[in-house]
């Protein structure tokens, strides 16, 4: 138990400080750098900001023909468990009360059972992730200490939420405890390393098509 | 005081026959999750026992664990344990007899000494050497050091006996200890809960009487009898849990259907004892049925583990409370590490200004 | 009052629970016929509806022998119609359910005399016929 009121009060309130803090830093250091400019004469195709930008972030939901055969699997085995991981993080009742306890936000919530399948498919789906980064030359080669624990720190709370659903192995207010830790791992992390893709995608990607539209290339 | 014979010569005498002994140990084992079987074991221990010295001891507590063990009701079953104890000393009970009490308490620890049972409720104060809490001008603390000390068991009964209870929550300001935090030297039965289930105090004693020995405890100092399982485990509404279908707030359409009542702040999950099991005056019924979720009263620390109405999931504290602080000090260092970006690029354009610059600032 | 260690929503609902109590009786009742050795039932212990109890006690039924006691509250026995299969139910405060067991022997332990009780009940007879029979 102490171990519990301990994951709850004093780590996960460490752990939300150093992430709100270390999102603001990315963002300020990021935006607050210099751009580069492009004097140059609009094409007459161009569109506003706005629109090419959200074109952009859609055109790339999906690879191009050419490209598809080569990345099908990333492809399938990325979108498997990314729509895990938010059916999981958003369906859950449980992680329903923690996000309405912190933001006052709150929606209806899918069937434990069903979130518990979803999680062992996810659960495969980045073994599955990691499998093919040690297995593939060029993946491994270029990967960093970044990419491994990344992936880590997304594996771990999938994994310990698993375990503790199913009361396996010791007392559950263990099991709970674990799982907290492994998302504030997760959360102490995420503003330092490649998880912050999942919101500098959307920057990235604006910029590109932006930039693209700018020049009149075809989206 | 204690008799010579043995109890069951002592009932037969009263009209009190073996055969209502044997419904009695059936009854124990039941509650005891011990086979039908043990009926006969326990009948017999029992039988071949003398009567139990006991000396029950009161400290910082509301009396709620002795009202719990003594419910009045006609005669039956559950009130044989009465017959097989001989309760020597109970400062609240006796309370009119004055120091006589204490001479009681003495005499029961000289003429019983190596066999009688300390049950204590309430915890210890130890601030200002125990100053908070006495009794006949003996603090608490001195009080348990002296009586524990030829005792053959020592029985905290109560959260506040096994771990500091309300006394000891936040910010505890009689310094209150729980009673194995004092007596490191005897064996201790910690039946804890706020109250604990009548049926867990008397089963234990009942046990004792029977065996002569500790029952099987958990790492807490528990009987596994009774807090061997999470409330969760044996929930009538787990399906409810499972389902995801939960109350959102007393009275809404969920809790009027019965409904889980996790969001509601129900700590069943890391809870141990046997309310869904036994449940609570004679099995009618216990707060989850009623609609309240579990506080988690026989779990240390419970006062403290982040309010009776905040569900398990929640952080405790005020988890936001240097969102603000951090959030201006990323600010800070983002702002300063892209100054210190933009001004390296000046000087490396400046350095090489000789060439035409391809870019503007 | 009664007991119930199910849910107020499946108070009145059959869970199967009848059935599984009387298969597991059934095969008490083989290992009797075969080898003498006992089996008991401890119902209290199992998540009985109401609905589940009486349709076990209606399965099982009623055979020759039923028996009232007073034992510190009442106390029923009764052996069901399926001879060695003893139906026994506890009562204590309130008339309450304390605790209920089926056992499947030739005869609870429950109605034997106890030799202390015979011991001391000879002892008073003894007196009884010394006082006033002379």
């Amino acid at each position: 138990m102490e171990l519990l009121e301990f994951a709850r009060g004093p780590v996960m309130t460490f752990a939300l400080t150093v992430f709100i803090g270390g999102m603001v830093f990315r963002i300020f250091s990021l935006f607050l750098m210099w751009r580069t400019r492009d004097s140059s004469a609009g094409s007459s195709r161009e569109r506003s900001s706005f629109s090419a930008a959200l074109r952009e972030i859609i055109r790339r939901l999906w690879p191009q023909a050419a490209y598809k055969q080569r990345t099908l699997f990333d492809l399938v085995n990325g979108y498997v468990f990314h729509l895990g991981l938010a059916i999981i993080v958003f369906g859950l009742a449980p992680h329903i009360l923690f996000i309405k306890d912190l933001t006052g936000l709150s929606w209806g919530a899918l069937p434990n059972n069903l979130i518990y399948a979803v999680g062992i498919i996810t659960l495969v789906s980045l073994i599955a992730a990691l499998v093919r980064r040690f297995v593939s030359p060029p993946l491994r080669i270029i990967s960093t200490f970044d990419d491994w624990f990344s992936w880590l720190v997304t594996f771990l709370p999938v994994l310990t939420g698993l375990i503790a659903s199913s009361h396996l192995g010791a007392r559950y207010e263990t099991l709970f405890a674990l799982h907290l830790f492994s998302v504030a791992l997760l959360l102490v992390w995420l503003p330092f390393g490649k998880l912050m893709h999942f919101f500098l995608v959307f920057v990235t990607r604006s910029q590109t098509g932006i930039q693209l539209s700018h020049r009149g290339a075809q989206l | 005081m204690s008799d010579t014979k043995t109890l069951g010569e002592m009932l037969t005498e009263r009209g009190v026959s073996r055969r209502t002994f044997l419904k009695y140990a059936s009854y124990t084992a039941s509650i005891l999750a011990l086979p039908p079987t043990a009926a006969t074991a326990i009948a017999q221990g029992i039988a071949n026992a003398r009567r139990q010295s006991v000396i029950w001891l009161s400290f910082q507590e509301c009396t709620g664990c002795t009202e719990s063990i003594t419910r009045a009701h006609t005669p039956s079953i559950e009130d044989l344990i009465f017959d097989f104890i001989s309760l020597d000393y109970h400062h609240t009970l006796m309370n009119a007899s004055g120091l006589l009490a204490e001479e009681a308490r003495l005499q029961a620890m000289a003429d019983n000494a190596g066999k009688y049972i300390v049950i204590v409720d309430g915890s210890v104060p130890l601030k200002d050497d125990g100053a908070c809490s006495t009794i006949a001008g003996m603090t608490n603390l001195q009080m348990l050091q002296e009586t524990a000390k030829d005792a053959f068991a020592v029985i905290a009964v109560g959260t506040c006996a096994t771990f500091g209870g309300i006394p000891g929550a936040n910010p505890n300001p009689t310094g209150a200890v729980a009673i194995s935090e004092i007596i490191t030297d005897k064996p201790i039965i910690n039946i804890s809960g706020c109250p604990p289930i009548p049926e867990a105090m008397t089963g234990t004693i009942a046990y004792l009487l029977s065996f002569g020995s500790i029952p099987e405890l958990d790492d807490l100092g528990r009987p596994k009898a009774f807090y061997g399982e999470a409330i969760h485990d044996r929930c009538y509404r787990r399906p409810f849990y499972e389902r995801g279908m939960f109350a959102e707030s007393f009275d809404d359409e969920g809790a009027r259907q019965g409904w889980c009542l996790y969001e509601v702040g129900c700590k069943g999950p890391v809870t141990y004892n046997a309310c869904a099991t036994l449940k609570w005056n004679g099995g009618v019924s216990f707060p989850i049925q009623s609609g309240h979720g579990c506080l988690g009263c026989s779990e240390p620390k419970f006062w403290d583990m982040g309010g009776f109405y905040e569900p398990l999931s929640t952080a405790t504290g005020d988890p936001l409370k240097w969102a603000g602080g951090a959030a201006i000090a990323g600010a800070a260092i983002g702002a300063a590490s892209a100054a210190l970006a933009r001004s390296r690029r000046n000087k490396a354009i400046k350095a090489g200004a000789s060439k035409p610059s391809e870019e503007a600032e | 009052m009664r007991r119930d260690n199910a849910a107020p929503c499946i108070k009145e609902r059959a869970t199967g629970m009848a059935l599984s109590v009387l298969a597991e009786v059934g095969r008490m009742l083989e290992n009797l016929a075969a080898t003498g050795q006992p089996g008991f039932v401890d119902l209290r212990s199992l998540p009985l509806s109401d609905a589940d109890r009486a349709q076990l006690e209606t399965l099982l039924g009623r055979g020759e022998v039923q028996l009232e006691l007073e034992l510190a509250g009442t106390s029923e026995v009764w052996e069901t119609a399926y001879s060695g299969a003893w139906w026994i139910r506890h009562r204590g405060a309130g008339d309450k359910i304390a605790s209920e067991e089926i056992a499947v022997c030739r005869i609870p332990e429950l109605l034997i005399s106890h030799p202390a009780d015979i011991k001391a009940a000879a002892s008073r007879l003894r007196h009884e016929l010394e006082t006033t029979h002379v």
